[in-house]
């Protein structure tokens, strides 16, 4: 009992910390996620995808040329009419479009620091520092993308074809969300059938 | 001239044939109903929820949230604490956000708290506001709103008092508190019509006297003085949100998602009903199976039939042949009879259907809150009755081979 006390002591002096939780988002192989939300000639999209899937592995660049596929890859993702093909009757062109690595490099909002706390319950010695571990075994990597796209005639977005599966041949299946004036729905994009049509 | 021979040989065997018919007629019925139902369930849980761009509430599956706060199926895992909700509702996102707590009962109603803005914001059938029918929405804090199956059911009117009960099924009533209709919502075909409407604050004046689940004995509050109290929500078991535009949904579900305070859930409710239509949909195929199942057996009752009457008919066969007529003639004639057999069964089938539909819509609308929409006989079923009618032809054309076999030989050896 005695070590706890420390910590118990610890998370008391430190509010910020005292309602601290823990938990960890899912996390799958193979398969990506795009949000896509259409709203009059604007189009904002999301993506997501495990970073096993865009450069093949997920621990923290070590070589070069991991780091070297990651520069390649984000750059690849900054580009997102390459991968995502929308009809061209739509005349949308790329207004804002931003790509980087979450959980292998930089700390960002994702679940990592709630993990070391975990940790610092086991080893007392462990300070309390938030933000340490950036390469902890739990180490997902994910590739973030967002993007702003404006369309001449948005009425004409009556599908996408998914290059994607061409230009990163480790993805599988791209979950699709869709929202439209009419309301929100989900696809499933497959390697197999890499077109999505949106349906009524 | 065949078609004459072959509608009046049908008309010879009336009986027969008309039963062959009935059978065809009640599969089709059948098989239509089942589809009939399929998408009038569909199409009325998609008609609950319209203009709501996220349903937020305590974290747990997306398909139970959407249960319970729209459908009023199951019940929450959690509550959310009043202080993340007003954290989330004063996020720059939003454009609305409507609170709803769960929880309480009126009889076998559910009572729901929410605020003034449920009225204005909570959207059916593709943007259709509620409409109150007779009365006003809640003013007082002991007033209350009932969905038209409440008051129907109930038999209640404007003014009349109703007595909240604590949990659902609960034999412990909040007797002090009694509540008073104060409006009456038109019919929606939602679960709303079987919903008691409460204010948020009214939620908090039931439990003012309860503590732990129970009520603290011998302690009454009089109304009085819970109306001076405070009473402030302590928690909501679900929101409502609407956003500002479209593109922020996502950010503003990500952000409920993953705020850290508390454990909270944000979905798309069309996405969260495609989930459960994913779960529903095995159901659905099973069911449309068992009736094309049926659909089948009918039709291969028919061959049977004809196989039958091809004993009873081979000197009719016979003589055809006798006087002229090619095998391809008889084997035409046993299919366009079972064609017809088929087009009648089909097209009575329709009809039964359309009778059914008329019969069974009040009843099914009463013990389900299910509207089963007659629209005139769309693709859908002429697909059917096209599909019957050429599998009909086929399943005949076995018996129909055979009679262009037999008939000649066959017929003239016959020594009875």
């Amino acid at each position: 009992m005695k070590p706890t006390l420390p910590i118990i002591a610890l998370v008391a002096a430190m509010p910020a910390f005292a309602q601290e939780t823990r938990s960890l988002g899912a996390h799958e192989h193979g398969v990506a996620a795009l949000n896509i939300a259409i709203d009059g000639a604007l189009v904002a999209m999301e993506f997501r995808a495990p970073g096993a899937d865009i450069v093949g592995f997920e621990y923290a660049a070590e070589s070069d040329a991991d780091r070297a596929a990651i520069t390649a890859a984000i750059g690849l993702l900054r580009a997102p009419l390459d991968l995502f093909v929308l009809p061209a009757a739509a005349g949308c062109i790329v207004t804002e479009a931003d790509a980087d690595l979450e959980g292998g490099m930089a700390d960002d909002d994702h679940d990592d620091h709630d993990h070391d706390h975990d940790q610092a319950h086991d080893h007392e010695d462990d300070g309390h520092d938030d933000h340490s571990d950036e390469d902890h075994e739990a180490g997902h990597t994910e590739f973030h993308a967002t993007y702003l796209l404006t369309c001449d005639d948005p009425e004409a977005l009556s599908g996408i074809s998914f290059a994607y599966f061409e230009t990163f041949p480790n993805a599988r299946e791209v979950e699709v969300q869709l929202i439209t004036s009419s309301g929100a729905q989900a696809f499933e994009v497959e390697r197999a059938s890499p077109t999505l049509e949106f349906g009524p | 001239m065949i078609a004459r021979l072959a509608l009046a040989s049908l008309m010879a065997r009336a009986l027969t044939v008309g039963m062959t018919i009935l059978a065809i007629a009640l599969s089709v019925a059948l098989f239509l109903g089942v589809e009939k139902v399929r998408t009038g369930a569909k199409a009325s849980f998609a008609d609950t929820i319209s203009e709501t761009d996220l349903i937020m509430g305590a974290r747990s599956g997306s398909v139970q949230l959407l249960l319970y706060s729209v459908f009023r199926i199951g019940n929450a895992t959690n509550n959310v604490t009043w202080e993340s909700y007003q954290d989330i509702a004063a996020r720059p996102e939003i454009d609305w956000i409507v609170p709803i707590s769960l929880g309480d009962s009126h009889r076998q109603f559910r009572v729901m708290g929410t605020s003034q803005a449920f009225f204005d914001h909570y959207k059916y059938r593709q943007g259709r506001s509620l409409e109150i029918a007779d009365g006003a929405p809640m003013e007082d804090l002991f007033d209350a709103v009932i969905g038209a199956d409440v008051a129907a059911t109930l038999a209640y009117g404007i003014g009349d008092p109703i007595v909240v009960a604590h949990g659902l099924a609960s034999f412990t009533e909040h007797e002090d508190q009694p509540f008073r209709v104060s409006g009456i919502l038109a019919k929606t075909g939602t679960p709303v019509d079987r919903t008691v409407i409460v204010s948020m604050e009214a939620i908090e004046a039931i439990h003012v006297d309860w503590q732990s689940g129970a009520q603290v004995p011998g302690q009454s509050t009089p109304v009085e003085v819970i109306r001076e109290m405070d009473l402030t929500p302590k928690a909501v078991t679900a929101a409502l949100i609407g956003v500002q535009s479209p593109l922020q949904t996502f950010a503003l579900q990500r952000a409920i998602n993953t705020y850290g305070e508390e454990p909270l859930l944000a979905i798309l409710p069309g996405v969260a009903l495609q989930e459960l239509w994913g779960i529903v949909g095995i159901a659905e195929t099973a069911l449309l199976a068992v009736s094309s199942m049926v659909v089948v057996t009918a039709l291969i009752g028919m061959m049977a039939t004809i196989f039958s009457s091809l004993n009873e008919r081979r000197r009719e066969m016979a003589i055809f042949r006798a006087m002229g007529a090619r095998p391809a003639t008889i084997l035409g004639m046993l299919v366009f009879e079972a064609m017809v057999m088929a087009v009648a069964g089909a097209l009575i089938g329709v009809a039964l259907l359309y009778l059914g539909l008329v019969i069974a819509q009040p009843i099914v609308d009463e013990a389900f809150g299910l509207w089963l929409p007659i629209v005139a006989p769309g693709l859908r079923e002429g697909q059917v009755v096209v599909a019957v009618v050429g599998a009909g032809a086929i399943v005949s054309l076995l018996p129909a081979i055979r009679a262009y076999r037999m008939s000649l030989a066959d017929g003239m050896m016959v020594k009875s």
